[in-house]
């Protein structure tokens, strides 16, 4: 708890690591007025669009591995392989599969996320699995006799039971998202070309690391736990006005 | 054309879908041990397989010290987190005092707490106190960033556990320690467990903290040193990927073995 009022502390001064003098709100003015955290804040918009794909592709592949077919539980295990691997490791081989792709900024990019939705779709699977394991099965047989298709009975009965595990599964990918690829970014793309694949976190990684700027990371560090906590608790707002249109 | 038919043709096209995703999975895995076995002429050619790169590895770079600084941080950190967790989970679960909720609050909104906003006041309070390059700096990080998600899952699990255990032990004038090490101890092992492989790969994988908190050479992990390999612009694919495969090889096998434990720890914060 006290790093995190440290940062605070230091997000409002021109610290380099040494000494430390106060400048005040100006930090956050400074910081908003620099293009080059926009175009940072960019990528991580980026990030949160692949998001969407991160959870849609486990949610479709957990629905097929619950209907149980041969070696379904061998799938289960090759797909939440990945859990295990550094971002390190995924970076290194990731670098030489995308080898073309990594000297334009935006198929760096794309690179980067797809690397992501790759790294992430065993965990989520294994999520959605697990939540659609806790469902009664007397449900789908009820929908079943009535005549409802398929499609019907995951919009209606699958989706709304499951809205917990998605809830959980967006809130640990954007975490992912949001403050654990630094490894990944510094070994497969060093946060280029350009600013190309420079996320809010590895910003803060080279403001205070390999220039010094401390005072100006720190600040960075409060806006992306600001921006973390900002959309934690949005989507929680927007699932519970979905509740009430549905109840 | 029953019935019966079209779902077997569909069960024998979500077959054939999941083997595709099973493919696309594997598929750099696959790379990573076909590659490792040749050398670099192999390599370029695409013909032929050999040890070289193997030899290359354990002969030219330090791997041995590396393989083992990273089981002392692990194990270190994986260490002081089950102290701190089963104690805390045991005072949170179980123990009656005033102000326990609101302690219990702060803990876990450590939790939503990004590594990167805290790393630049702990690296200066750490080389305040001298701990840069030293194994006890980072296993306290460590031990700082995955104690709060421990003690949150450990005070879950005992929570669950029937409260007349303890009246019961009270009665047969156990003290609270003695409580805690007969019978909240045994009890909490496959908590512990969950605890133990969610931790190991989180430590074993991890390259920020252990970049910036153990620099020197003679104490830098496995994950450091491939990371810096590559930072090197080493252009010698095969090597690099034995050394990928002998970093991750640890953390693969922790979660073949204890694979049912890592699923319960990262669906556990769902049972709210």
């Amino acid at each position: 708890m006290i790093p995190i009022l440290q940062t605070i502390y230091y997000s409002f001064t021109n610290w380099n690591g040494f000494s430390a003098s106060w400048v005040g709100v100006g930090t956050y003015i400074n910081l908003f007025r620099d293009s080059v955290f926009w175009r940072v804040l960019l990528n991580n918009g980026g990030l949160l669009i692949s998001i969407s794909v991160a959870l849609f592709l486990p949610l479709v592949t957990a629905f097929l591995l619950t209907q149980r077919v041969f070696a379904w539980r061998f799938f289960r295990s090759v797909y939440f392989l990945p859990t295990a691997v550094s971002w390190v490791v995924i970076g290194m081989v990731a670098m030489r599969f995308f080898n073309g792709m990594l000297s334009g900024e935006i198929s760096a990019l794309i690179a980067v996320l797809l690397t992501f939705i790759w790294s992430v779709f065993g965990t989520n699977t294994v999520i959605f699995v697990t939540g659609m394991a806790t469902m009664d099965e007397s449900l789908y047989e009820a929908a079943r006799i009535d005549g409802a298709a398929t499609f019907q009975v995951v919009r209606h009965i699958t989706i709304p039971l499951l809205k917990r595990f998605i809830q959980f599964a967006f809130i640990t990918t954007l975490i992912t998202a949001f403050t654990a690829l630094f490894s990944l970014i510094f070994v497969m793309t060093g946060g280029g070309p350009g600013y190309g694949t420079t996320t809010l976190e590895f910003f803060i990684y080279q403001q205070a690391f390999t220039i010094g700027n401390f005072g100006y990371a720190a600040t960075l560090g409060v806006v992306l736990f600001v921006i973390v906590f900002a959309i934690s608790i949005a989507q929680m707002r927007l699932f519970k006005g979905n509740e009430g249109e549905e109840g | 054309m029953g019935f019966a038919y079209k779902r077997r043709i569909a069960r024998v096209l979500i077959f054939i879908v999941l083997s595709i995703v099973a493919v696309v999975m594997l598929y750099p895995f696959y790379f990573m041990i076909n590659t490792s076995f040749r050398s670099f002429q192999q390599y370029q050619s695409k013909i032929g397989h050999s040890l070289s790169s193997w030899m290359a590895l354990f002969q030219n770079l330090p791997v041995g010290r590396e393989l083992l600084n990273s089981a002392i941080v692990t194990m270190g950190a994986i260490a002081l987190i089950l102290i701190v967790s089963t104690m805390g989970g045991y005072a949170f679960a179980k123990l009656q005092y005033k102000g326990r909720n609101a302690i219990f609050l702060v803990i876990i909104s450590g939790m939503m707490i990004p590594m990167q906003s805290i790393i630049i006041p702990e690296y200066v309070n750490l080389a305040n106190l001298s701990l840069i390059n030293n194994f006890l700096g980072a296993i306290l990080v460590y031990a700082a960033l995955g104690g709060p998600f421990s003690t949150f899952l450990m005070t879950t699990y005992l929570r669950g556990l029937p409260n007349e255990l303890m009246e019961a032990s009270l009665m047969d004038g156990l003290s609270y320690p003695k409580i805690f090490t007969r019978i909240i101890l045994p009890l909490s092992l496959p908590a512990m467990a969950t605890i133990v492989v969610l931790q190991f790969i989180q430590v074993w994988d991890d390259l920020l903290v252990a970049m910036l908190f153990l620099q020197s050479p003679s104490v830098r992990t496995i994950t450091v040193g491939l990371a810096t390999l590559q930072a090197s612009r080493m252009t010698n694919i095969p090597v690099l990927m034995a050394g990928s495969l002998i970093s991750a090889l640890p953390a693969v096998l922790v979660y073949l073995f204890f694979q049912k434990y890592l699923v319960t720890g990262l669906t556990m914060g769902v049972q709210k």
